[in-house]
């Protein structure tokens, strides 16, 4: 992507001023999106992404500086920028570049850049026509199939030199269900680290017959009582609790700022004994899987809490100089515009002692949770909220009708001790968790769990 | 290579394959952000980037591609690329590529170059300063920002358009932290401005005593009750239900607005504008990301709906003009639709008399994951909220953990009194939104 020669010489001049440290990120991405709607492609874009950003420190305060024009003209100014941003001195340094090769945990068989537009197409008209064809009420389906070829390059002045080329595809479909001048929406969107093979796993048509599924089932519901209640929340995207209520609040981002409600419980117990809690970037060709961080160093599975006790952060490399901690090979950025910091990968509960069947025949009255959509977080307070996208009432111990508009409100610190009953069922969904440094791909993840009480809002 | 060096290779590719009608255009950003904790700054990032869309009518169907990268190579490959992806289309929409001959309104001066690193750190370290000294109860965790960023936009088309647009933006973030008794308290408040034109003692105070007066806040109670939302909060909920005011979302059955126009579909007291020009605003735009010609207009007025936005294919398929509201979200995306300052037209009344009016009921001053808890397509909303108790007209005490449910189809009916406090928020993409105080009839409170 650069040179050697040129990597060393934009170091060099990163730290020219004085600072103890500096990395340069390359970036070459390329992005295609299918989008299709009424059974017909609209319109497909592709963008070739391509730049670089400096980052250097002295002490605890970072500069970072990034650039879309990488001629050498364009590195050697964008250094500078970051290098006057973080001292007026004037140094050099030592900078042997030491090439390392982490290997590729994720195999790729199907590189979608190498297939052509028409053939996406095909596998996308098949989610979109099971979705159009699963009901008389479906009134509208769009659906995009997105790919994207993402080769970085990351070199820095303790002499690190390494490349990855992570590839992802992702297919979404959302139907929308109408009656009477109402409508009522259904999404479904799984994606692999892995290239056009992962339609080999999981079928286009399934895609498109959940979607539609959840907005007819949705067109039939009333609106959800609200009130503290307690709650059974499946697994997949039901992890979405874990990544709002905790897992962002585990970020050095917010602890090292004395930002998270966790800063200082390394050792407590923070949670229910019946939780375990993993961020694992291993899992081979998972959605949220990297082989390297966007820091250099190899990804990890890291065990945030054990048997509800807090054992690990996610940290960067800055962060951890703030907290006197070691990297846990967390630090991501959505591309080159962003400075790293502490994200999560493949975040998820694990399985736990109790059986599916006993957790919802112990709810006398509550709220059955079967698809989640997204959510937020407040880190200082750890107040978070997420949005039910699919719900049943439960009446002694059984599902009973689906309700809909419903969302779900808490603390963090509360919900974590009120998740009193852990399911076998573990399971994965894919999500873009946006914060510092962008929008990432990641995947939250639990069996069937039960909260015994939480706010539900409704109307 | 440069835009123009660019533009004329690309010119060159286009003519060699045959292309007739064609469009490129360019986005380039430069922006600084600084921010600070404790008393000292800990970030500083810069960015210099842009890139360019190439779209093309080829065989009657539009096909795009983009790059950042701008040399000889890129040059030929985004043609012959957004000839393939042409190819592969299939929608039968009409598709334009737009002529001379609009005559294009001046913005204001909005070309403002970015500030000097030096500016924006005093600016910060002030602001932390002024911070830990408004309130004993500031802790660390408290941080401010100074942003500021600067838009170049170019479109030139093969009809012999060849238009530029400069927009920038600067402004000031505080995020106070308070901590009372373990437990800790946050706000973040913005003004937008130059370092130098921000009043820091009032954004500070104002980011202070917010997060000051949800200490001891308590859970609201369950029921329906009217409800003031605070400028900001009705800000958010226009840009969270914005695509219902899209003819594209309407034409593909997204948004119950479709075939409404010239209908009461709002309170009488409501109107709702769209204007590019928006006096103070520095992100105007006299044309859209199409080349066509923008204007001010209502889009709801005393509650009947107007218009919907339109773009070039959006207004051919309804058999009528562009009301000059093409958008793209990034350089490389395709063209949507999206409003400029986009605001709730302010009333008379001032926020008291809104309490007074409301009696018993709710003042909503934050509302969070709007991205999840609300939903466009039926425009069911149910959202965590927090706010201050109304009682006898006045305000009592502080509450939070508790979510506001409704529709904003109903809430538009439901608004029955509006303010006069207008106030806008930070600048997404192309849009800013805005919006005074407003008093809905009575939505549902999920607290204790």
């Amino acid at each position: 992507m650069l040179s050697r020669e040129l990597i060393g010489d934009v170091l060099q001049k990163a730290v020219s001023t004085g600072a103890d440290f500096a990395e340069v990120f390359a970036e070459h991405t390329k992005s295609n999106a299918v989008n299709m709607i009424d059974g017909k492609v609209e319109t497909i874009t592709d963008n070739y992404l391509s730049g670089v950003g400096v980052r250097v420190y002295k002490g605890l305060r970072s500069a970072y500086a990034s650039t879309s024009d990488t001629s050498r003209a364009g590195l050697m100014r964008c250094a500078d920028n970051a290098a006057q941003a973080i001292a007026s001195g004037s140094a050099q340094m030592d900078i042997v570049l030491t090439e390392r090769r982490f290997g590729d945990i994720h195999p790729v068989r199907i590189v979608p850049a190498s297939v052509p537009a028409s053939r996406k197409a095909e596998l996308l008209r098949l989610g979109c026509q099971a979705a159009r064809e699963y009901h008389e009420s479906i009134s509208q389906v769009q659906g995009t199939l997105l790919d994207v070829d993402h080769s970085v390059l990351i070199a820095n002045t303790e002499g690190l030199l390494t490349e990855d080329r992570q590839i992802r595809t992702r297919m979404m479909v959302s139907a929308v269900a109408s009656r009477a001048g109402e409508n009522q929406s259904g999404i479904c969107s799984p994606g692999r680290r892995m290239g056009l093979e992962m339609f080999e796993e999981i079928d286009p048509a399934s895609v498109g017959r959940e979607a539609a599924r959840q907005a007819v089932t949705m067109l039939s519901a009333g609106y959800c009582p609200a009130g503290k209640m307690t709650v059974a929340i499946e697994n997949g995207f039901g992890g979405v609790i874990f990544h709002e209520a905790c897992g962002h609040s585990l970020e050095a981002t917010s602890v090292a700022m004395g930002k998270s409600q966790f800063a200082g419980k390394l050792g407590q117990q923070i949670a229910n004994p019946k939780v375990t809690a993993i961020d694992d970037g291993t899992i081979p060709n998972a959605w949220g899987s990297i082989n390297i961080d966007d820091e250099g160093n190899p990804s990890q599975r890291n065990v945030l809490i054990e048997n509800g006790v807090l054992k690990s952060y996610l940290i960067d490399r800055l962060n951890g100089k703030r907290m006197g901690m070691a990297p846990t090979g967390s630090a991501r950025r959505q591309s080159y515009l962003y400075e790293p910091t502490s994200r999560m990968t493949n975040t998820y509960i694990a399985n736990g002692p109790d059986k599916n069947e006993e957790i919802i025949a112990s709810i006398e009255n509550g709220l059955y949770c079967r698809h989640m959509g997204g959510g937020s977080v407040n880190p200082v307070t750890g107040e978070f909220n997420f949005a039910v996208t699919e719900g049943y009432l439960i009446r002694d111990g059984k599902i009973c009708e689906p309700v809909r508009g419903a969302s779900l409100i808490g603390k963090g610190s509360e919900i974590l001790m009120d998740i009193d009953m852990v399911g076998q069922n573990l399971d994965h969904g894919q999500g873009m968790c946006g914060s510092l440094s962008g929008s990432i791909p990641t995947n939250v993840g639990q069996p069937l769990i039960r909260v015994s009480s939480i706010t539900v809002g409704g109307r | 290579m440069n835009y123009d060096a660019f533009k004329a290779a690309v010119a060159e590719a286009a003519a060699k394959m045959g292309i007739g009608e064609y469009e490129l255009y360019y986005m380039s950003e430069e922006s600084i952000s600084v921010s600070a904790h404790q008393h000292e700054v800990n970030r500083f990032s810069s960015s210099v980037n842009g890139g360019a869309c190439f779209r093309c009518i080829a065989d009657g169907k539009m096909g795009y591609a983009s790059t950042e990268l701008l040399d000889e190579e890129q040059a030929s490959a985004i043609v012959s690329r957004a000839v393939d992806n042409a190819r592969t289309v299939e929608s039968e929409d009409a598709v334009f590529i737009h002529g001379a001959g609009d005559s294009y309104r001046e913005t204001a001066a909005q070309d403002i170059p970015l500030p000097a690193a030096g500016e924006m750190i005093s600016f910060i370290l002030d602001c932390q300063d002024k911070a830990y000294a408004a309130d004993p109860r500031v802790c660390d965790g408290t941080s401010s920002q100074f942003v500021a960023e600067r838009v170049t936009t170019r479109l030139t088309n093969s009809k012999g358009l060849d238009l530029k647009n400069i927009s920038s933006f600067q402004g000031g973030i505080v995020g106070a932290v308070l901590e009372q008794d373990g437990q800790k308290y946050n706000y973040y408040d913005y003004r937008a401005g130059s370092a130098g034109g921000i009043d820091r003692a009032e954004l500070v105070q104002s980011a202070v005593s917010k997060a000051a007066a949800t200490i001891g806040a308590e859970v609201a109670k369950s029921g329906k009750v009217p409800v003031v939302f605070d400028p900001e909060v009705m800000a958010d909920f226009l840009a969270i239900f914005c695509p219902v005011f899209s003819a594209d979302q309407a034409q593909k059955g997204l948004s119950l607005l479709k075939g409404m126009e010239g209908e009461e579909i709002a309170a009488p007291v409501l109107t709702l504008m769209d204007d590019p020009f928006y006096p103070g605003c520095t992100v105007q735009a006299g044309f859209d990301a199409e080349g066509v010609a923008t204007s001010t207009k209502a889009v709801i007025e005393d509650g009947v709906l107007k218009t919907l936005l339109h773009n070039l294919k959006t207004a051919a398929k309804d058999g009528r003009r562009s009301t000059g509201n093409a958008c793209k979200a990034s350089y490389a995306a395709s063209v949507s639709v999206a409003p400029y300052s986009f605001y709730v037209k302010p009333g008379a009344l001032s926020r008291e008399e809104l309490f007074a009016k409301a009696g018993d009921g709710i003042y909503l001053t934050e509302v969070s994951g709007g991205h999840a808890g609300a939903n466009a397509i039926t425009g069911d909303f149910s959202l965590q909220s927090s706010g201050f108790l109304i009682e006898g007209g006045k305000i009592t005490k502080a509450l939070r953990g508790f979510t506001v449910a409704g529709n904003f189809y109903e809430l538009l009916k439901a608004v029955s009194a509006i303010g006069s406090d207008l106030k806008f928020g930070l600048p997404s993409g192309s849009t800013v939104f805005g919006a005074p105080s407003v008093l809905v009839r009575e939505l549902s409170i999920a607290g204790k």
